[in-house]
């Protein structure tokens, strides 16, 4: 019993970090091609609409840029806390 | 390494010492191609990156990944048999005659799981390699110590033993990778509604690369120092190295080439199941998928939660399937899922024969017979592929029921 306690225990976390990054990153990341798209619009405040998308990206790059950080860390045996 | 080796210096412990190590890169061989689907069938499917570039870039990444891996691995064994004490070192009683206990019982596994492994791809099937490997020790250990050579139940809290690094994970993982994906993929879409398809594919084509490098990456990194951890055991026992805390250079070198080499050659027969077969992908799909395999994949390891890439990666695609209301052919799903199943007993079966025929035969004809036995299967498995080859040329073909890409329907209607 005392594995299918700690089991739900990682079960929980992996899904709650997943839904975070896993779900989010792409939906932030289609946040940023919808600015994209809206800035070619007429009438639109271009400038506006592409530093959002733009900046949405750059968020996306970053959390991308840390998981490639993380694995390195791990590899290197350096444990990571959430 | 001494290369002035004569003739009186070839001890059947040497023999089986060669033929565990060689077997285990060929295991690493099988679980780069097998794997190459669960980071590339997405990209290669929306035509994100063509089938070659696709491969070289996941063997490149993987290669690296492995190089990363300097964690030591030399317990691996430990989450499900009892064939290592707990700080690495082989249990005594496995090694006496140069270890040929123990290294028998590797040989015998890693056949188990190379015959598997290749039974998969040759029927296009994406079945978890870290199962296979388990599952072939799992027998081979069995057959050599009995029943109480395998750890079933960890104790305590600390997952560990079959049920806690195995079934439970293996029961988990896929359903966490399908919701995560539903939602992101249904995020996705209902953010850009309205925006141009073509817009979004061109936008989300940078995406889904971006995180299916981010999937090989961590594949190379958890798979390639399995086998790493597995030669370095059969190093020790048979006496050629003994620290605990390292790995002899040449091993990850080796390693590491073997595993992308294997990514490189591509298991095109299950890319093509996972990019066609399940459901059909588009870019925002594939990019929602990936995300969402590299976000489980990355946070279970950090937990060490020992779940399959495979088994997230396919979860996640048929997640994305569902998070758009997209057809999914459940058929294939089902037949995955039957193979997930038996994956395990399956080599499990395979290494403990394997195993007892090698023991039986007596030290030299033995492991030699067992070795000979691997080559034909997987002699007669390649010869099979050719019959109904898939290749970068017709992976991406419309995918009809029962499976036959276009290429060979055209051959069957010239004749």
């Amino acid at each position: 019993m005392s594995q299918a306690m700690a089991a739900l225990d990682a079960v929980w976390k992996v899904l709650a970090i997943g839904l975070l990054l896993g779900a989010g990153l792409p939906a932030l990341f289609s946040l940023g091609v919808r600015q994209l798209a809206v800035a070619t619009e007429p009438g639109a405040n271009v400038a506006l609409h592409k530093a959002l998308g733009w900046a949405a990206f750059v968020v996306v790059g970053a959390a991308v840029t840390l998981g490639i950080a993380g694995i390195v860390a791990h590899g290197l045996g350096v444990k990571l806390f959430f | 390494m001494n290369f002035g080796l004569r003739f009186r210096d070839v001890t059947p412990e040497l023999v089986l010492l060669v033929l565990a190590v060689v077997t285990a890169l060929a295991f690493d061989f099988t679980n780069g191609f097998h794997d190459t689907a669960n980071a590339m069938a997405t990209s290669i499917a929306t035509k994100a990156l063509t089938p070659k570039f696709a491969v070289g870039l996941c063997a490149v990444l993987n290669l690296i990944g492995a190089f990363l891996s300097v964690e030591v691995a030399l317990t691996v064994t430990n989450a499900v048999i009892r064939i290592q004490n707990p700080d690495g070192t082989p249990r005594t009683e496995l090694l006496t005659d140069g270890g040929r206990p123990l290294l028998m019982i590797l040989l015998a596994g890693l056949i188990g799981a190379i015959v598997w492994n290749l039974f998969t791809w040759l029927r296009g099937l994406p079945s978890s390699s870290s199962h296979a490997m388990f599952g072939g020790l799992i027998g081979a250990t069995i057959a050599g110590m009995g029943i109480d050579g395998v750890k079933w139940v960890g104790e305590g809290a600390k997952l560990d033993g079959v049920v806690g690094k195995i079934i439970l994970p293996g029961l988990a993982s896929p359903l966490i990778a399908v919701f995560v994906a539903m939602v992101g993929t249904w995020l996705v879409f209902r953010i850009a509604r309205g925006v141009a398809e073509s817009v979004m594919d061109k936008g989300f084509r940078w995406g889904q690369v971006g995180t299916a490098s981010l999937v090989s990456l961590a594949h190379g990194a958890n798979d390639a120092q399995k086998t790493m951890g597995v030669i370095t055991l059969a190093l020790i026992a048979s006496g050629h190295w003994v620290d605990t805390h390292a790995i002899p250079l040449w091993v990850k070198v080796t390693c590491a080439s073997a595993i992308a080499l294997g990514t490189w050659l591509g298991g095109w027969r299950i890319i093509r199941t996972m990019g066609k077969g399940l459901v059909e992908i588009s870019s925002p799909q594939g990019m929602a998928a990936e995300a969402s395999s590299a976000a489980v994949i990355l946070s279970s390891s950090q937990l060490g939660f020992a779940l399959s890439t495979t088994h997230v990666a396919t979860g996640s695609i048929l997640g994305s399937g569902l998070g758009r209301r997209a057809e999914v052919r459940w058929g294939i799903a089902g037949r995955m899922g039957l193979a997930w199943l038996i994956t395990l007993p399956s080599a499990a079966v395979v290494g403990a024969v394997m195993w007892w025929i090698g023991t039986t035969l007596g030290p030299w004809l033995g492991p030699v017979t067992i070795f000979a036995i691997l080559c034909g299967l997987a002699l007669w498995m390649w010869l099979h592929s050719r019959i109904k080859p898939i290749g970068h040329h017709n992976v991406n073909d419309d995918w009809e029921a029962p499976d036959t890409p276009a290429a060979l329907q055209t051959e069957e209607v010239a004749r």
